[in-house]
C-alpha cells in the first residue's frame, strides 16, 4: 500500500505542476485545448490524493509497523475509529489530509464551473494548481507519510525494520470529538483557498462584473461555517478532555484559528456593500487575500515552533517552507493588486452617516481591530525576543483585557446594524426601531443587577444580549406581521414564509442569535467557582449548593490503558442528585496519563469533576471540582449558528430585488431587475 | 474567679481573632491573585502557577514547581512584601517570561498600546472615509429611483420591509 500511496502522490504532484504551467501557457496563448487539459489535470489531483489517503488509512488498519508514521501514531490496541484520527495526528499525515481536503474543494470548484465563466476559470485553475503544488511538494519531499522505518546493519547495509507494535495515538486525541474537530478546522482553513483563488483570478483576469464576488461569498460562507464548527468543537474538546475546567486558553494555535475566522466574518458583512452598492471593492479583495494568508499563518505557527503551544507538532524545518510560501502569496497579491488597481476603482458614495453602510464600515473596523489585537498578542513574544533578546509571556489576562471591550462593542453593532436602513435612516425610524430593544436591554440589566450580577462586563453583556435578541425578534416580527396581514396566514407560518423568501437575510439573523447565545455562555465565566480537596471513601467537599461525597475508589484496565476511578455522589441539601465517575487513565503504549472528566451539564451550570490523581505529598486521591455557569449556551449557540449558516446558503424561494438606481425609465410591465438578496 | 478569668481570656482571644482573621483572609486572597499572575515554570505546561493542572503529568494539580512558586508567594506576602516586589523577585529569579502578561513599561508597553493605537487610527480613518463618501454624495447626488419603479419593486417584494 505504501508504494501505491507514494506513487499516487508523485502523480498528483505532476498533475498539479501541469495544471499550473499548462494553465499559464493556455491563458497567455489563448489556446482552449491547453486550457482544457490544464483543467483536467487539476481535476485529476483529487482522485490521486484520495488514493494516497486511502493507502495510508489501509496501512493503519493492517498495522503495518514498517511505516514510520504508522509506528508513531498507532498501535494494535488502538480502537478502530481512532485509526482514522491517526491520519491527522502527526505532521506528515495532517499535511496529506490538508492536501486531500484542498483537492476536494478544488475539484468541486473546477468541476461545478467547468461550463461557466470561461474567462475566469483558467485563472482559478492556475491558482488552485499552484497552491496544491506547494502542498504536494511537502507531501512528497519534506514530510512524506510513507517513509519506511529503517536501520543500518552492523555491515553498514541499510534495511527496513518492522516493529511488533506501534507507539500508539496520543491520548489527547483518543476522544470521539477528535474524529470531527480537526477535519472541521482543516475544512475551514482549506475552505479559504477557493474564495482566494476566485478573488485573485478576477483581479488577474480583470473579470468584468460582480459575479465573482457572489461565488466568493458563497464559498467563504462554507469555509466560515466549517471554521466556526471547528473552533467550537476545539473548545468543547478542550473543555471535556484537558481537565482544567475551561474551553479557551488564548493559546497561539487557538488564536491562529480565530484570525481567519474574524477576517472572514468581516468579509461576509462588507461584501454586501459591494453587492448592493458596488462599494469597497479594494477592501473586499484584500480581506479575502488576508484571510487566506492568515489561514496559512495559522498552520505555520502550529508547525514551525515559532511560538510555544500545547497544540504544536514536533518542531521541524517545515516552518521555513511555509514562511516562503506565505512570502510568495503576499508578493503575488501585491503585484496583482498594483497592476490591476484601476480595475477595482469605484466611486464610493454614502447618502448618510446614519446608514447600514456606515455600520458595516465600523463593524469591519472593530473586527479588524480584534484581529490585530489577537495577532499582536500572539506574535509579541517573538517580537520582544527579536528586539530585546528575551522572551516574555502574553497570556490570557492580556487577551481578555484587550478583547472583551472590543467584543462587546461588536455585539452592540450586531444589534444596531439590522435596525439601520440602507442609504439613509430617518430619525423617526431610528426612534421607532431602537426604543423597544434598548428598553428591553435596560430592563434585563436591572433584573440582572437585582439578582446579584455585579460583574461589570457580565452586566454589560447581559444588556447587549437582550438588546440584540430583541432587535432580531423585532425584525422577524415586523416582516411576518406584514406578510400575515397580506396573506391571512398566522404569524408563525408567516415567519417561516418570510425566512424562506430571504434566506440570506433571515439566516444571517439566526447566525447573530447564535452569537448572542455564545456571548451569554462566555459571560458565565465571571461566576466560575472551583475547589480542590483530598478525598477518601466517605469524605465530602462543598461547591456552590452541592455537596460531593466520595462513595468509592476503584481501578480498571484494558489493553489500551489502566484507570483509577472515583465514584462521587452529588447532593443538594440532603437530596441525592446523581453519581459522577471522574477517571484518570494511564495509556500503556504512549506512557501518558490523561484525565476523563465527569460532567453534569445543564442550561444553568456545569458541574465538572476531575480526578486529579494521587497527591504527591500524601498519596491520597485528589478531586478538583468546578462549577461553571452557562457553558452549555456556548454549544447551543454553535448549533444555532450552524443552522443559520445552512439556511443562508439555501437559495431563497423567490428572487429578491435589488433596487439599482437607474436614470432611465423602465417600460411598464417589465419586471424590475432581480439580481440578488437584500440583506 | 476562675470563671471570670476564663471568660476574659476567651474575650481576648475572640477580639484577636476578629482583628487578625480579615487580615489573614486578605493575605490569602492576595497570594491567590498573585499566583494567577505568574507562570508555572516547570517547562512541561503553559499554565499560571495558581491554575497549574499540569496536563499529561501524573498528578493533575499544581506540579512541584508550581507548588514551590506558590509557597514562595505565600511567604513573601506574609512577610509584608508589596505585589510589585513579589512579582519583581520572580522576574529576577526566572526572567520576564514568568509574568503571565507583559508589564506596562519599557518596550513591553507596546503590547498594550498598539491595539489601542490601531483601533483609534482605524476609527479616525473610517470616520474620514465616511465623511469623504458622504461629501461625494452631496456633490454628485445619487440617481433616484422613479416613483413608478419603486412602487413596482415594493409590490413584488410583497410588502416586505427592506430596512
Amino acid at each position: 500500500m505504501d508504494v501505491i500511496g507514494s506513487f499516487a502522490l508523485v502523480l498528483a504532484l505532476l498533475a498539479a505542476g501541469y495544471a499550473l504551467v499548462a494553465g499559464i501557457i493556455g491563458i497567455r496563448t489563448e489556446r482552449p485545448l491547453i486550457i482544457k487539459s490544464a483543467r483536467n489535470a487539476g481535476l485529476a489531483i483529487f482522485p490521486l490524493v484520495t488514493l494516497a489517503v486511502g493507502s495510508l488509512v489501509a496501512l493503519f488498519f493492517e498495522n503495518n509497523f514498517s511505516i514510520a508514521y504508522v509506528v508513531e501514531h498507532s498501535n494494535r490496541a488502538l480502537p478502530t475509529y481512532y485509526k482514522f484520527a491517526a491520519l491527522w495526528a502527526g505532521q506528515e499525515g495532517s499535511l496529506l489530509f490538508w492536501s486531500w481536503l484542498l483537492s476536494i474543494f478544488a475539484f468541486i470548484a473546477l468541476f461545478s464551473n467547468r461550463k461557466k465563466h470561461p474567462e475566469l476559470m483558467p485563472y482559478v485553475g492556475v491558482i488552485l494548481g499552484g497552491i496544491q503544488l506547494f502542498f504536494l511538494i511537502l507531501n512528497n519531499f519534506v514530510a512524506s507519510p510513507f517513509g519506511l522505518l529503517g536501520a543500518i546493519s552492523a555491515a553498514g547495509v541499510p534495511h527496513v525494520v518492522t516493529l511488533a507494535d506501534g507507539h500508539g495515538l496520543t491520548p489527547l486525541l483518543q476522544y470521539s470529538e477528535m474524529d470531527i474537530h480537526p477535519p472541521m478546522l482543516y475544512l475551514g482553513y482549506t475552505g479559504c483557498t477557493v474564495p482566494f483563488a476566485f478573488a485573485l483570478a478576477a483581479l488577474l483576469g480583470r473579470y468584468p462584473g460582480e459575479k465573482w464576488i457572489h461565488i466568493t461569498r458563497k464559498w467563504t460562507m462554507v469555509g466560515w461555517a466549517f471554521l466556526s464548527v471547528g473552533i467550537l468543537l476545539g473548545g468543547h474538546w478542550a473543555y471535556q478532555v484537558l481537565g482544567w475546567g475551561g474551553y479557551w486558553a488564548w493559546d497561539p494555535v487557538e488564536n491562529a484559528s480565530l484570525l481567519p475566522w474574524i477576517t472572514e466574518t468581516a468579509f461576509l458583512h462588507s461584501v454586501m456593500m459591494q453587492e448592493k452598492r458596488g462599494m469597497m471593492r479594494v477592501w473586499n479583495v484584500w480581506l479575502v487575500f488576508i484571510t487566506y494568508m492568515l489561514s496559512i499563518l495559522g498552520t505555520t505557527l502550529t508547525r514551525s515552533g515559532v511560538v510555544s503551544s500545547v497544540h504544536a507538532f514536533a518542531q521541524s524545518s517545515i516552518g521555513s517552507w511555509f514562511f516562503s510560501f506565505l512570502a510568495i502569496v503576499l508578493v503575488v497579491c501585491l503585484v496583482a493588486y498594483w497592476k490591476n488597481r484601476d480595475y477595482l476603482r469605484t466611486d464610493n458614495q454614502l447618502d448618510s452617516i446614519v446608514s447600514r453602510e456606515s455600520s458595516f464600515l465600523f463593524n469591519n473596523l472593530i473586527l479588524l481591530a480584534a484581529c490585530f489585537a489577537v495577532l499582536w498578542g500572539t506574535l509579541f513574544p517573538v517580537l520582544t525576543e527579536w528586539v530585546e533578546g528575551n522572551k516574555i509571556t502574553v497570556g490570557p489576562p492580556f487577551f481578555n483585557k484587550v478583547n472583551i471591550p472590543i467584543a462587546l462593542f461588536l455585539l452592540f453593532l450586531t444589534g444596531v446594524g439590522p435596525l439601520l436602513a440602507w442609504r439613509r435612516t430617518s430619525l423617526s425610524s431610528l426612534k421607532r426601531n431602537f426604543a423597544w430593544p434598548l428598553g428591553g436591554g435596560l430592563v434585563a440589566g436591572i433584573v440582572g443587577f437585582a439578582f446579584g450580577d455585579r460583574d461589570f462586563y457580565a452586566l454589560v453583556c447581559l444588556i447587549l444580549c437582550a438588546f440584540v435578541t430583541l432587535t432580531i425578534f423585532s425584525e422577524f416580527f415586523r416582516g411576518a406581521r406584514v406578510l400575515s396581514a397580506r396573506s391571512g396566514a398566522n404569524l408563525l407560518s408567516s415567519v417561516g414564509q418570510l425566512t424562506m423568501r430571504n434566506t440570506r437575510r433571515y439566516g444571517g439573523y439566526i447566525v447573530h442569535f447564535g452569537i448572542v447565545l455564545i456571548f451569554i455562555g462566555i459571560s458565565g465565566q465571571a461566576f466560575n467557582q472551583n475547589v480542590q480537596s483530598s478525598m477518601q471513601v466517605g469524605s465530602s467537599m462543598k461547591i456552590g449548593p452541592y455537596t460531593l461525597v466520595c462513595q468509592n475508589l476503584d481501578a480498571a484496565s484494558n489493553a489500551n490503558y489502566t484507570a483509577e476511578r472515583a465514584t462521587i455522589e452529588v447532593f443538594e441539601g440532603k437530596r441525592s442528585l446523581m453519581m459522577l465517575f471522574p477517571e484518570r487513565r494511564f495509556y500503556l503504549a504512549s506512557q501518558v496519563t490523561q484525565t476523563i472528566v465527569a460532567l453534569h451539564s445543564s442550561l444553568a451550570e456545569d458541574l465538572y469533576i476531575v480526578y486529579a490523581g494521587r497527591s504527591p505529598e500524601d498519596d491520597t486521591p485528589v478531586i478538583h471540582a468546578y462549577l461553571n455557569p452557562l457553558v452549555r449556551w456556548i454549544w447551543l449557540g454553535g448549533l444555532v449558528l450552524v443552522l443559520g449558516t445552512v439556511l443562508a446558503l439555501i437559495p431563497s424561494r423567490q428572487p429578491q430585488i435589488v433596487l439599482h438606481a437607474e436614470r432611465e425609465s423602465v417600460p411598464a410591465g417589465v419586471p424590475v431587475s432581480m439580481v440578488h438578496g437584500n440583506d | 474567679m476562675l470563671k471570670r478569668a476564663k471568660l476574659a481570656a476567651l474575650t481576648v482571644l475572640f477580639a484577636v481573632a476578629l482583628v487578625f482573621m480579615p487580615a489573614a483572609h486578605a493575605q490569602r486572597d492576595r497570594a491567590k491573585a498573585l499566583g494567577a499572575k505568574i507562570m508555572c515554570m516547570c517547562g512541561g505546561c503553559s499554565d499560571a502557577a495558581g491554575k497549574c493542572t499540569h496536563m499529561g503529568g501524573a498528578f493533575a494539580g499544581p506540579c512541584e514547581t508550581a507548588q514551590k512558586e506558590l509557597k514562595e508567594v505565600d511567604d513573601r506576602v506574609s512577610s509584608g512584601s508589596s505585589d510589585d516586589l513579589v512579582l519583581q523577585s520572580f522576574v529576577q529569579e526566572y526572567g520576564p517570561t514568568v509574568l503571565i502578561s507583559p508589564p506596562a513599561k519599557g518596550f513591553d508597553l507596546w503590547a498594550w498600546l498598539m491595539p489601542i493605537v490601531m483601533l483609534l487610527a482605524g476609527a479616525l480613518l473610517a470616520s474620514y472615509v465616511v465623511l469623504q463618501w458622504t461629501r461625494r454624495s452631496e456633490v454628485a447626488p445619487a440617481a433616484r429611483l422613479s416613483p413608478d419603479l419603486l412602487a413596482r419593486a415594493r409590490h413584488q417584494m410583497g410588502g416586505e420591509n427592506d430596512d
